[in-house]
């Protein structure tokens, strides 16, 4: 696949595959895209704002086992010819695992198909993006949201396409969920542990 | 780019070992074997006897990036000179084996086994059961003289003595804590059910698998698990036996893998007994599934009406639901449901959630199990060696 391709390129022995995780891509890949500085290795694509379908991706994005990783810009609604991106939740903090600060933002969207009543489907992607309190700094970020919101409506139609964001697509696969790292236990092995539980804790003879 | 276990040099950042299982065999084990050097240093030799797991992981770290899980070459050592288990107790603890191998396939063609080990600190048989998992993988004998480049030597070091000597490549790592990988707002609908999982792989055959293995005697136990050598036989029946009731469940689950051999000695065992004492509560034990009068008579009559049970086992088979009783069954009779807040068992989330999904109108049944639990055990007689064994204390 394509992820042999990759590792060869840098001389990698098999077996090494793009498997960043969300400190990697935001510290490694989208502060330098951001800063304007050349990413090292430089294996992930802009795709800007072209608006492929998820099952597009393949050949166009990075692809690593089910996984597409791509840059892209920040958008208000990202809708592509046969449906959009439906942001969930909330948003999750990139922390920095030595200095524990906010290093970006992780937003979550599930792809749904367009239709007169629109389809979930099984397509996540997760959006990186720089902190948020970087564009904020000038005021207090707590009390600025309202604010902020009108100000953004105020503003005539014009959306600033100049944030940078780093997405990762993939379709969810419940079945495989568990062993998407290869390190987690089988579903088998997990029955033979709890067999082997049943085995260590001590059971009365007969029912009272 | 070259790459350093020391950390010297790096790895480009994002990019992590996580080979496939093919690739461990297929190329790193085979190399290793072959006495290629080529890449070997990305997977350094460990004394499994000398490094506690956590040690390991310092070890083998591979550039700088953090890791969840670490490869390792082993030279396998045998227990005694004499046997052919292996040695796998270190300072601190042992790893012990569980469940079944599984079989390694390149291009549909078998290349290898994988045995998974769990850690367990302190010495058998009182180790406590750590969160540390070994994936131990080692070639088959075939694919490794196969390969033209080994010399003779290292075709005596696998040896015939059941691949229990020779060098294995192995990944541990630590088991996860289902409620602690919850990374996304997707994922909590995801893992918050590992029951739905279990019942998923059950449908692909992972289901004759469990029969196979708590049909089988002691095949696993003898496999080289560093607990010594006692008490094995039993451990498998044993939380079975002990509910007492269960022994019809228990019988069926022996009875499943010698299908094809009645006339094995444990198939006959615990057949007999039971048939006796059982039959007639037959259609109460397997909800949806109604067993015609004149064929239950016939299976309590005739203990070898095997086509009569066979498709019984087939009705149970024949959907999600029907597995689930099963395994709602394996799990629930062993232990009385006052005891299953203490158990490491029910403690899991999978437990409770599948006993939920599976549950529904199986209260009634449940009961009536119970009710039919004492039946059994009044009328189980020493002529049966099962609850012969079942009434000793533990």
């Amino acid at each position: 696949m394509a992820a042999a391709d990759h590792s060869h390129n840098f001389n990698l022995p098999p077996g090494f595959r793009f498997h960043p995780t969300d400190e990697e891509l935001v510290v490694h890949f989208l502060h330098r895209k951001a800063a304007l500085l050349p990413c090292h290795p430089d294996v992930i694509p802009d795709l800007d704002l072209y608006p492929y379908d998820p099952w597009e991706l393949e050949g166009k994005a990075l692809g690593e086992g089910n996984r597409w990783y791509f840059y892209s810009r920040k958008i208000d609604a990202r809708v592509t010819d046969n449906g959009y991106w439906n942001p969930l939740g909330r948003d999750d903090p990139v922390l920095s695992t030595a200095t524990s600060q906010v290093v970006g933002m992780k937003k979550y969207f599930l792809f749904h198909a367009a239709a007169a009543d629109p389809i979930k489907t099984n397509w996540i992607m997760h959006e990186y993006r720089l902190p948020d309190a970087a564009s904020s700094s000038s005021s207090s970020s707590s009390s600025s949201s309202s604010t902020r919101s009108s100000k953004r409506r105020g503003r005539p139609k014009r959306q600033d396409y100049s944030k940078w964001v780093l997405c990762r697509v993939y379709e969810r696969d419940e079945e495989k969920e568990e062993e998407e790292d290869g390190a987690e236990l089988s579903c088998l092995d997990e029955v033979f542990l709890s067999l082997e539980d049943l085995d260590e804790i001590s059971l009365p003879t007969r029912i009272q | 780019m070259s790459i350093s276990v020391n950390g010297h040099s790096q790895v480009p950042p994002g990019f992590r070992f996580h080979p496939t299982e093919e690739e461990l065999l297929h190329y790193y084990l085979r190399k290793k074997l072959s006495f290629h050097t080529v890449d070997l240093d990305v997977i350094p030799d460990v004394d499994l006897n000398k490094l506690e797991p956590w040690d390991i992981q310092e070890k083998c770290k591979i550039g700088t990036t953090p890791q969840n899980d670490w490869y390792f070459f082993s030279h396998k050592d045998k227990k005694y000179p004499t046997g052919t288990r292996t040695n796998r107790a270190t300072a601190a603890g042992f790893w012990k084996a569980t469940g079944r191998d599984k079989v390694i396939y390149t291009n549909c063609h078998r290349i290898g086994m994988r045995k998974t080990l769990v850690f367990y600190k302190g010495r058998a048989p009182h180790g406590q059961k750590s969160d540390w998992i070994m994936h131990e993988y080692r070639l088959d004998e075939i694919s490794t003289t196969q390969s033209s480049n080994i010399k003779a030597s290292s075709s005596s070091v696998i040896g015939d003595g059941g691949q229990e000597e020779g060098w294995v490549v192995c990944r541990i790592f630590k088991k996860k804590n289902h409620h602690k990988t919850l990374d996304s707002p997707v994922s909590t609908t995801i893992t918050e059910s590992p029951s739905s999982l279990l019942l998923n792989s059950c449908n692909d055959g992972a289901l004759e698998q469990i029969f196979h293995y708590m049909g089988q005697t002691c095949k696993d136990i003898e496999d080289g698990d560093g607990d010594g050598d006692g008490g094995g036989g039993g451990r498998l029946l044993s939380p079975i036996d002990t509910s007492s009731g269960g022994s019809y469940l228990d019988g069926r689950f022996s009875k499943l893998p010698n299908l094809e051999s009645p006339n094995s000695t444990s198939t006959h065992n615990c057949h007999q007994p039971i048939n006796n004492h059982v039959g007639p509560t037959d259609p109460i034990l397997i909800p949806g599934y109604q067993l015609e009068s004149s064929s239950a008579a016939a299976a309590a009559s005739a203990p070898h009406n095997w086509a009569a049970f066979d498709r019984l086992v087939a009705s149970q088979l024949n959907g999600q639901i029907e597995v689930s009783n099963m395994i709602y069954y394996s799990d629930q009779l062993p232990t009385p449901p006052t005891l299953r807040g203490t158990t490491s068992f029910s403690s899991k989330s999978s437990s409770s959630s599948y006993t939920a999904a599976a549950g529904q109108d199986y209260n009634n049944v449940d009961t009536e199990l119970w009710s039919f639990a004492k039946l059994s055990s009044s009328l189980s007689s020493s002529s049966d060696p099962l609850c012969h064994v079942s009434n000793t204390p533990i």
